[in-house]
């Protein structure tokens, strides 16, 4: 048996860098996401095909052959060779564009769902696609898209956890390292907590937003 | 006088069907044109093509003088930009069968809405013409109610307020009062007549007869995409000339 209380200051530093990714890959794949959803609406061809593409790339293809693709194979494509593309800079990238393929499904799916009277109504008083976009549709998407959005959030937080094999010292890559020193498996317990804090204070924020967005219902 | 809307041998097509033959039509400024007829018999696509929810197959669409549709067999013979389009229909108020309400926004805000995004104008402004026009339905005291909390009437009279806002010429109403329980329909017909009585002039896709009879300065009868008879309400509800029209006004009246 070994002291826990040790341990507390790595764990917690792995913590930080764990959530740091997820908040980067949630807010630059809802950006994205909101743009490849809006492309898989639009009437041009190109634009729509493109954003297919997109989805269909990062969809069919696993996560964690994603992250070896940007941390090893993506810095070759410059010449010379990209040199100090970090862990952190590929696991960026990788997360970000790998959900917003997803966040764009649950975003296009919301946004689809809204009734076409509501678009009807809008046109007919005089506002243009985009105004009626920003200002009618999108926002009644927000309720419906919040349980999907709170879903994909909470799985990305725990594949973050996927990093640890591109030596980024997350919360798993910690606890694994603390486990081979010490010659004690028990250290994932605590990291199991932790990660069980995170994913509670996650669901309750988003059952907090469900219900804020819930008023004009 | 110019006529405030102009329809010239229009034809639409839904694929294969044929929804729309050969319209012809004239609204002049004040008229209240009530368009009757059995469903399915292209009333609501009249309507619809006039701004721009759906587009004629051919034909020509004057407003006010001036052309916003010409088209040969689904091909445009003018280009329209959807700054023009939206121009237009900011002149031609809509009213829905189902409202259509913002369902996010209170009544007011609904009302707000499109003057602050499309006409540029300042909040202050907006609310102020918002409210004048939550009274006139008579709704002032609900101005803070998302419609969810409205009765079928009052979202309806919302709409109307919400399509007054813009200050359109002329209001197309499409079946207004079809989705209302009956002790609703008359606080909505109510506030269509007060505009018809302030010189609004309107196209209204009806099955209320009581309404044409009484507000209608026009009524044509429509059936199978097909204008068959048109005239003074009077005319038309007591001596109909059209056996189709005879035999609509049997079942309906």
């Amino acid at each position: 048996m070994f002291d826990l209380i040790q341990f507390i200051p790595r764990l917690l530093k792995g913590t930080v860098i764990t959530v740091e990714l997820t908040l980067v890959a949630i807010v630059f794949g809802l950006l994205l996401g909101l743009l490849i959803a809006l492309g898989r609406l639009s009437e041009n061809a190109v634009i729509n095909k493109f954003c297919w593409i997109y989805i269909w790339f990062f969809r069919g293809t696993p996560l964690l052959m994603q992250l070896f693709f940007f941390y090893y194979a993506f810095p070759l494509f410059f010449n010379p060779p990209l040199k100090g593309l970090t862990a952190t800079v590929a696991a960026f990238i990788a997360f970000s564009l790998n959900s917003a393929a997803y966040l764009a499904e649950i975003i296009r799916a919301a946004i689809q769902s809204i009734d076409k009277g509501q678009m009807e109504a809008a046109k007919a008083l005089g506002m243009n696609y985009g105004q009626a976009m920003r200002k009618i549709i999108v926002p009644q998407s927000y309720r419906r898209l919040i349980p999907p959005i709170g879903n994909e959030f909470i799985m990305l937080l725990k594949d973050t956890s996927l990093v640890s094999v591109i030596a980024m010292t997350d919360l798993m890559r910690v606890t694994h390292e603390i486990e081979s020193q010490q010659a004690s498996a028990l250290i994932y317990l605590p990291a199991a907590v932790i990660y069980l804090i995170l994913t509670t204070v996650f669901t309750v924020v988003f059952e907090k937003l469900e219900k804020k967005y819930s008023i004009y219902e | 006088m110019m006529p405030m809307v102009q329809v010239e041998n229009v034809y639409k097509s839904f694929g294969a069907l044929l929804v729309l033959k050969n319209i012809n039509l004239e609204v002049m400024k004040g008229d209240v044109v009530c368009i009757i007829g059995p469903s399915g018999s292209g009333k609501s696509t009249l309507l619809r093509c006039l701004n721009h929810l759906e587009r004629i197959t051919s034909g020509r669409v004057f407003i006010e003088g001036e052309i916003i549709d010409e088209r040969e067999a689904g091909k445009d013979q003018l280009k329209i930009s959807q700054k023009k389009t939206s121009e237009i229909c900011t002149e031609l108020g809509m009213v829905f069968q189902r409202f259509n309400l913002f369902p996010h926004m209170t009544a007011l805000q609904n009302v707000m809405e499109a003057p602050m995004t499309v006409r540029k104008l300042k909040k202050l402004e907006a609310q102020e013409i918002a409210l004048g026009l939550l009274k006139k339905v008579g709704l002032e005291d609900k101005k803070d109610e998302f419609p969810s909390r409205l009765s079928g009437g009052q979202q309806q009279r919302v709409a109307i307020a919400r399509a007054l806002a813009m200050q359109p010429k002329i209001m197309l109403f499409d079946e207004p009062t079809s989705a209302l329980d009956p002790e609703l329909v008359g606080e909505v017909l109510e506030v269509m007549k007060d505009l018809a009585r302030e010189g609004m002039t309107m196209l209204v896709v009806t099955h209320e007869m009581g309404f044409a009879k009484e507000v209608g300065s026009r009524v044509i009868f429509m059936d199978n995409g097909e204008i068959k008879e048109e005239g003074k309400p009077e005319d038309i509800f007591s001596n109909p000339r059209n056996e189709r029209t005879r035999a609509f006004l049997q079942k309906v009246l």
